[in-house]
């Protein structure tokens, strides 16, 4: 009976929304804001791409808002996990096949992530694309080789003082420009890696802070118990 | 005039997340320090609010972050509703710190706090549709955190269901902005105030607002997405659910109350508000009735006061809001020191038999509350729900069946109020204790009796506590005034970029 | 709409999606698979969301691509999915943490048994006695005995 109620109601909602799908224009969107944006970025904040300016510069605090987002989930998943007792029996490792794939890959992915993290104002990419690959790297580590232990403080002390960094630069636009999250530093040339003033570095910051935040997660819930002892 | 950056509003948002993020490192080199971060963080925060209402006045201005201008990019807009609510957040945040704690689960709990204090905050001063959404979502990942702290199986279900609830308004809440987005292109409030008219008063665009109307009700215990709070506030810490029932519920309604005002100014929108407000509330109230433990009992009653703050904010025009702001604080006000009180009353409601006779204020506060709470005059509860009917008589029937539920659901109140209050005050010695209540103790803290001499000084000082928030309504309600604010009009020079 | 153009197929898939996660949300009851279906939903809104900013033949939104002057997309809706994407990581993260805690607590995902232990162990810390219509409906003395069932008792393995 609850079955039939639930489908029901969801074949409701599926009507619904199609009957809304079906009015929406597609493909001829207003962007009022859109096309502004388009044809100012490059005079503006001097990044090739434009996804990026918005991110890190139209809209730089929402990213903030989401830097901050992911490190309350990083903070609530410690403070909910706890600690791993000491003596605790660890997961089996991996076979060979997977030992050897996690060692081959760790400096890869660690390189591919760098290279998005810092070519994101360039290409398609940036800090949080970057930091995510960052995060997997050592993960795949940590799947293969359960005892490996990641060093959780030292997680914590980066991933504070990188969220810190992205603050400070825009409290020192605040301070030095008069508005928070301001582009500073000059343009520099369109399309070389040393360009679109601070960019770069907010995306950097945000690609150590992410990495290490979600491999420190991950790591954390990896090495939690599944029993009580 | 111009806005120095010392009294920038960006700095209340962006303060307690820089303590956040740093507040662990400090915590490795001094756990002294690390312990003073938060407060010293949450008084400069309201230093840099007080500093702006005296220098401002009440005039509203706006801030461009980054300096793009809207709707480019973000704006920030201040006025005396946003003031209101912000210099609230802090003050609570303060009065409900987590004082007496120590190490590295302490730190966490700070940190979340503060990023709960940030994105309330910034739920109150922004102007941009996205970003609110952002500070809600935040505002929701440091809560789920806050409310698992007892460690406990049932907190962890309790959590998990909070979660999946929360997440799935969200994603309603996203869709809605999706179908908005679609249909003007711009995610600015002003913006979109300058567009509805063409473009959202339309079966689609009420779509959009219902969609965003569940999606931020999660968090204002709106029908039918509050399943979760009864079993979130009975297992979480009781500062905690005071936060949560007091702060953010309210933040969660001025959302809703922003879009309602300024984009999506249509009477079914209202309408729909209303019903859900007035369903919410009965179901509420009832549920209250049966309720057999103290902390429930609060979660069942907030929801249904929270029904009648969307039932008051529901209504057009300076009264419709000044109802809805009167019913809000007074509710803040009254919540937050019942579960000040729920802190050291805990168990069943059968083993507080004959504490009111044992700790004589604690009894004597809880009267009070209980007092203005159902609508005693001269109590500020009377005068808050005498302005919700007065305003609600004078519209058309679907109010008028909306009024009659208020008068049934006071008469409810008031008998399950006065029930524990006969309990409060029973004389038989052998008191049926629980096994994990908490032994009376001897004082109530000092949390509940600040808010009891709050409430008596609204009583005694009510004339111009009610002129005063008339005046914040009337400003709210002027949509022309914040677009006008947003976007000057080109003669004049141009807007600060601070 | 039946003609099948790109739009529809998009849009239809996109609110597929959303249908699917809130069916799976709302039918099942097993913790692991609501987050999924939870997941599955929010990969459905995230696609609404991109489809908004969708602009007939045109390109990425990066400069030194195209030739100067072909219309790119709207860049906000990517902006804003992209944050959108990295909240539902954050929250799925979160949530497999607590599922973690939940089962070490309990010992079972089924959120039907799990709500039980919820209930009782709230009871009981409160110290309120748990309803007994559900458990036992005869109240606290058991029901006498069946005389029909006592009577007639099966023989030989016949029903």
């Amino acid at each position: 009976m609850r079955n039939l109620a639930s489908l029901l109601f969801s074949l409701g909602l599926a009507f619904l929304l199609l009957a809304i799908a079906a009015q929406l224009g597609f493909g001829h969107t207003p962007m009022v804001v859109g096309s502004r944006i388009l044809a100012d970025a490059q005079s503006d904040i001097g990044a090739a791409n434009i996804v990026t300016a918005v991110v890190f510069g139209y809209r730089g605090f929402d990213t903030l808002g989401e830097l901050s987002i992911l490190f309350a989930a990083a903070t609530a998943a410690g403070l909910v996990l706890g600690h791993r007792r000491a003596g605790a029996p660890d997961d089996p490792q991996g076979g060979l096949v997977l030992s050897a794939g996690a060692d081959l890959l760790f400096p890869l992915l660690l390189l591919v992530g760098i290279y998005i993290v810092i070519h994101g104002h360039l290409t398609p990419g940036g800090g949080f694309q970057g930091g995510v690959i960052l995060a997997a790297a050592f993960f795949v580590s940590v799947i293969a080789k359960p005892a490996l232990r990641l060093a959780h403080g030292a997680i914590s002390v980066i991933e504070g003082l990188a969220g810190a960094a992205f603050i400070l630069i825009g409290l020192w636009a605040l301070v030095g420009d008069g508005s928070f999250l301001k582009p500073l530093l000059g343009h520099g040339v369109l399309g070389q890696l040393v360009s679109a003033g601070t960019m770069p570095l907010l995306s950097s910051a945000v690609g150590l802070k992410v990495g290490s935040e979600l491999a420190g997660l991950l790591a954390h819930i990896s090495e939690s118990e599944a029993r009580e002892p | 005039m111009s806005v120095t950056w010392a009294m920038n509003p960006t700095l209340p948002i962006v303060l307690p997340l820089l303590g956040a993020f740093l507040l662990q490192p400090i915590a490795r080199v001094s756990a002294a320090l690390a312990r003073a971060v938060g407060p010293a963080i949450l008084i400069a925060c309201l230093w840099v609010l007080t500093e702006t209402w005296l220098a401002q006045g009440g005039r509203p201005f706006a801030v461009a972050i980054g300096g793009f201008a809207a709707p480019l990019g973000i704006v920030l807009y201040v006025d005396r509703i946003a003031l209101l609510f912000a210099a609230a957040v802090p003050t609570f945040a303060l009065l409900f710190w987590p004082w007496a704690g120590t190490g590295q689960e302490a730190t966490r709990e700070s940190a979340l706090l503060l990023l709960l204090v940030s994105s309330v905050t910034g739920l109150a001063l922004s102007g941009d549709l996205f970003n609110i959404y952002v500070f809600y979502e935040l505002a929701a990942v440091a809560s789920f955190g806050l409310v698992a702290i007892h460690a406990t199986g049932r907190a962890y279900v309790a959590t998990i269901r909070y979660l999946l609830q929360s997440a799935f308004g969200s994603l309603l809440a996203l869709v809605g902005i999706a179908i908005l987005y679609t249909k003007t292109g711009t995610l600015n409030l002003a913006h979109l105030a300058q567009l509805a008219p063409s473009t959202l008063h339309d079966p689609l665009g009420l779509a959009s607002f219902a969609l965003m109307l569940i999606g931020f009700g999660v968090k204002g215990e709106l029908f039918p997405v509050n399943t979760w709070v009864p079993e979130v506030y009975a297992t979480a810490p009781a500062r905690i659910a005071a936060l949560l029932a007091g702060l953010v519920s309210k933040l969660a309604v001025l959302v809703v109350v922003r879009l309602l005002v300024l984009v999506f100014n249509q009477p079914e929108a209202a309408q729909l508000m209303l019903v859900l407000g007035a369903v919410g509330m009965v179901s509420g109230e009832l549920s209250a009735w049966r309720a057999k433990d103290f902390p429930r009992m609060l979660a069942f009653s907030s929801i249904g006061q929270l029904g009648m703050v969307f039932i008051a904010f529901s209504l057009p025009g300076t009264t419709g809001v000044l109802a809805g702001l009167a019913v809000a604080f007074h509710h803040l006000v009254v919540k937050s020191g019942y579960f000040a009180l729920a802190a050291r009353w805990g168990g069943s409601l059968e083993s507080l038999s004959g504490l009111g006779r044992r700790s004589k204020l604690a009894g004597a506060i809880y009267v009070l509350f209980a007092l203005s709470l159902i609508g005693v005059p001269p109590l500020p509860g009377f005068w808050t729900k005498l302005i919700v009917l007065v305003a609600l008589a004078q519209h058309g029937s679907l109010e008028l069946v909306a009024m009659a539920a208020i008068l049934v659901v006071t008469a409810i109140e008031a008998n399950y109020l006065f029930r524990l209050a006969v309990v409060l005050y029973r004389k038989d010695k052998a008191a049926p204790a629980g096994p994990e209540a908490r032994a009376p103790g001897l004082g109530v803290g000092l949390v509940a009796p600040l808010l009891a001499l709050v409430l008596l000084a609204a009583t005694i000082a009510i004339v111009p506590v009610t002129e005063g928030l008339r005046k914040v309504a009337a400003q709210t309600v002027d949509v022309a005034s914040y677009v006008r604010t947003v976007f000057p009009p080109v003669s004049l020079p141009l807007a600060q970029k601070d | 709409m039946m003609s099948l153009s790109l739009e529809a197929i998009l849009y239809t898939g996109a609110i597929g999606l959303v249908v699917i996660g809130a069916l799976g949300l709302v039918l099942s009851h097993h913790l692991f698979r609501m987050l999924l279906s939870l997941a599955v939903a929010e990969a459905g809104g995230n696609l609404l969301v991109v489809l908004a900013g969708y602009r007939g033949g045109a390109i990425a939104p990066i400069l030194g691509y195209g030739a100067p002057g072909t219309p790119m997309v709207d860049p906000i809706p990517q902006a804003l999915v992209l944050t959108a994407i990295v909240i539902g990581v954050g929250v799925q993260a979160l949530a497999v943490a607590v599922l973690v805690r939940v089962y070490r607590a309990y010992g079972t995902l089924d959120l039907r048994d799990l709500v039980e232990h919820m209930q009782g162990d709230i009871a009981k810390a409160a110290g309120i006695p748990r309803s007994t219509s559900t458990h036992a409906p005869g109240g606290e003395r058991p029901l006498p005995p069946v005389p029909a069932l006592v009577r007639h008792q099966p023989r030989g393995g016949r029903s």
